[in-house]
């Protein structure tokens, strides 16, 4: 049993981390296919209950949902309605993400201005807003903009306390020694504070990136003439329970589509955290 | 008895080559009297190990040095100017490890030489440089967490190697490390200040440790800490960290700052 002594040909080199647990073959895809089995039988099971007990009408049934799937992507409204609400929370998203970064770090980095106004922003913060939709109807109209700056506002404020948060646990220690090292303040703002908070923006997105879709549901349901979430409110008009389903379905596409780009800009970000032993404490999705 | 053992004021005080002066220092946090009040200067090049019971404000002389800290009364110079604010001439090593944990070695090494606007290929050669006097050559695009302590250390002293300061300010730095490689660090350091002629202000609890590495050892009072011993180490250079420790002379420093140290 001999094991590699030196990376470096320096004898007494320590050697580096653990390269990380390699998950056995038949473990790893055994839990896929079981997931695929478990999903299989709960749609089986879906479409038996709703045609044995006769509940279409408040369950709808599978068959039914594909149906108007199908025929919702035949009739070219799926494409528009989905392209629609995609934007309105897509650009909300975006809005809300850097206004909530941006104000985060200012706020968190100069803790005077923090302090001043962490209690208007936490008044805002704990007000349900969702209540504001029908206000933003006023303000922004019926159209996609009202839509867009909803989803912003509750983006932001998920992104904003996090990253808040995050600049506010920047190690002070840490700020000093680069002082030491040559820093000026700026530099230990844009090379310290800044990525060693990136870790709670990302947590604050991840957070936020749901209600980004809330916002434009939300939005819609409130007064739009076209959207998923508009499509969903008038299927329900009309008792098409199927259709609420199928909405529902586009929904999770499209929340599971943004979590998939999220995760893998993630990924590459904070490539450091993943390397080596997988230990890293990373704050998670926890406000304190 | 091998030395001369100078008295509370060391005599070298106003020697010209003399780079950092505490002239009649004396500091508070507070009510507190934390140390002084002290006169003592570093000559250039000199390789000062100062030792002390806990609290006696061994890691306060270094502050004062780096700026991060005024003096109560009295005054710091360094290099003949008053220190007032944060000396960038220094490099300060504490066993606190300063990585950046999302930048790899080499950029970590990299990062006094941006702030300190160094041209791109400078840069290079600097990082390159110092990896290589600290033995981390080959681990450059490694992140801190993939590293040992003793590592992290290297990379730690590497990265102020990289922007070469006149002095260095260490406190404690080995202190986390286990014995074997405490030694093979001393001998690295000793390597690095024979190479770079820089000024070493070092603290400590070791008294091994001290007189292995030092030109001159410091042993600080209780709080308020003052100079109470001040010894010449006049060991043959350069020196090897295992055999020096069997030498006579060794044990009788030892024992001259064990007694001078007071522990209960």
């Amino acid at each position: 049993m001999s094991q590699a002594q030196t990376t470096s040909g320096d004898v007494n080199a320590e050697p580096a981390g653990g390269q990380g647990t390699r998950v056995p073959h038949l473990v790893r895809h055994g839990t896929l296919y079981l997931q695929i089995v478990t999903l299989t039988v709960m749609i089986a099971l879906w479409e038996w209950i709703a045609d044995r007990f006769d509940t279409v009408f408040w369950t709808s049934s599978p068959s039914g949902v594909l149906r108007e799937l199908v025929s919702w992507a035949q009739s070219g409204q799926l494409a528009s309605d989905v392209a629609l609400t995609l934007t309105e929370a897509g650009v909300g998203f975006v809005i809300g993400s850097v206004a909530g970064a941006l104000l985060g770090f200012l706020l968190g980095w100069v803790r005077r201005l923090g302090d001043l106004f962490e209690p208007f922003v936490l008044s805002f913060y704990t007000l349900p807003k969702v209540a504001l939709a029908p206000l933003f109807v006023l303000w922004f109209g019926i159209g996609a903009l009202n839509k867009i700056m909803f989803s912003g506002l509750l983006v932001f404020f998920m992104v904003f306390f996090t990253t808040f948060q995050g600049m506010r646990q920047v190690d002070t220690d840490l700020l000093a020694n680069a002082r030491l090292l040559g820093a000026s303040r700026l530099q230990t703002f844009i090379k310290i504070a800044i990525p060693y908070s990136a870790v709670w923006v990302f947590a604050g997105l991840r957070i936020g990136l749901p209600y980004a879709l809330i916002g434009a549901i939300v939005g819609e349901f409130v007064a739009a003439d076209s959207g998923v979430g508009y499509r969903i409110k008038e299927a329900t008009s009309f008792f098409n329970t199927a259709a609420v389903f199928a909405g529902l379905v586009v929904l999770m596409v499209i929340s599971l589509a943004f979590l998939a780009i999220l995760k893998a800009i993630e990924r590459r970000t904070l490539r450091w955290q993943t390397i080596g032993e997988t230990d890293a404490t990373a704050p998670g999705e926890a406000h304190e | 008895m091998p030395a001369t053992a100078a008295t509370v004021a060391s005599t070298r005080a106003d020697d010209g080559a003399a780079d950092i002066v505490f002239e009649n220092v004396s500091v508070r946090f507070g009510a507190l009297k934390a140390m002084g009040p002290l006169t003592l200067s570093v000559r250039r090049g000199e390789f000062l190990a100062i030792v002390g019971p806990s609290g006696c404000g061994k890691s306060t002389l270094l502050n004062l040095v780096a700026g991060t800290l005024q003096p109560y009364t009295g005054r710091v110079f360094y290099k003949g100017a008053r220190v007032d604010g944060a000396n960038r001439d220094i490099g300060y090593i504490t066993q606190k490890n300063y990585c950046l944990p999302w930048r790899t070695v080499e950029a970590n090494v990299r990062l006094p030489l941006e702030f300190r606007g160094y041209r791109r290929a400078e840069m290079d050669d600097r990082v390159a440089k110092a990896l290589r006097q600290v033995s981390l050559s080959g681990f450059e695009k490694s992140y801190p967490r993939q590293l040992s302590g003793g590592m992290l250390q290297r990379v730690m002293i590497a990265r102020t190697l990289a922007y070469g300061p006149a002095t260095y300010l260490m406190d404690e730095p080995f202190g986390s490390l286990d014995a074997q490689l405490r030694l093979r660090m001393h001998t690295e350091l000793l390597r690095l200040w024979q190479e770079t002629g820089a000024t070493f202000l070092f603290v400590t609890h070791d008294l091994h440790e001290a007189i292995t590495l030092a030109d001159r050892v410091v042993v600080m009072s209780r709080r308020p800490g003052t100079p109470k011993l001040v010894v010449d180490i006049d060991l043959p250079r350069p020196r090897d960290v295992v055999e020096i420790q069997s030498d006579a002379a060794f044990g009788a420093y030892f024992k001259q700052l064990w007694h001078a140290l007071d522990v209960d």
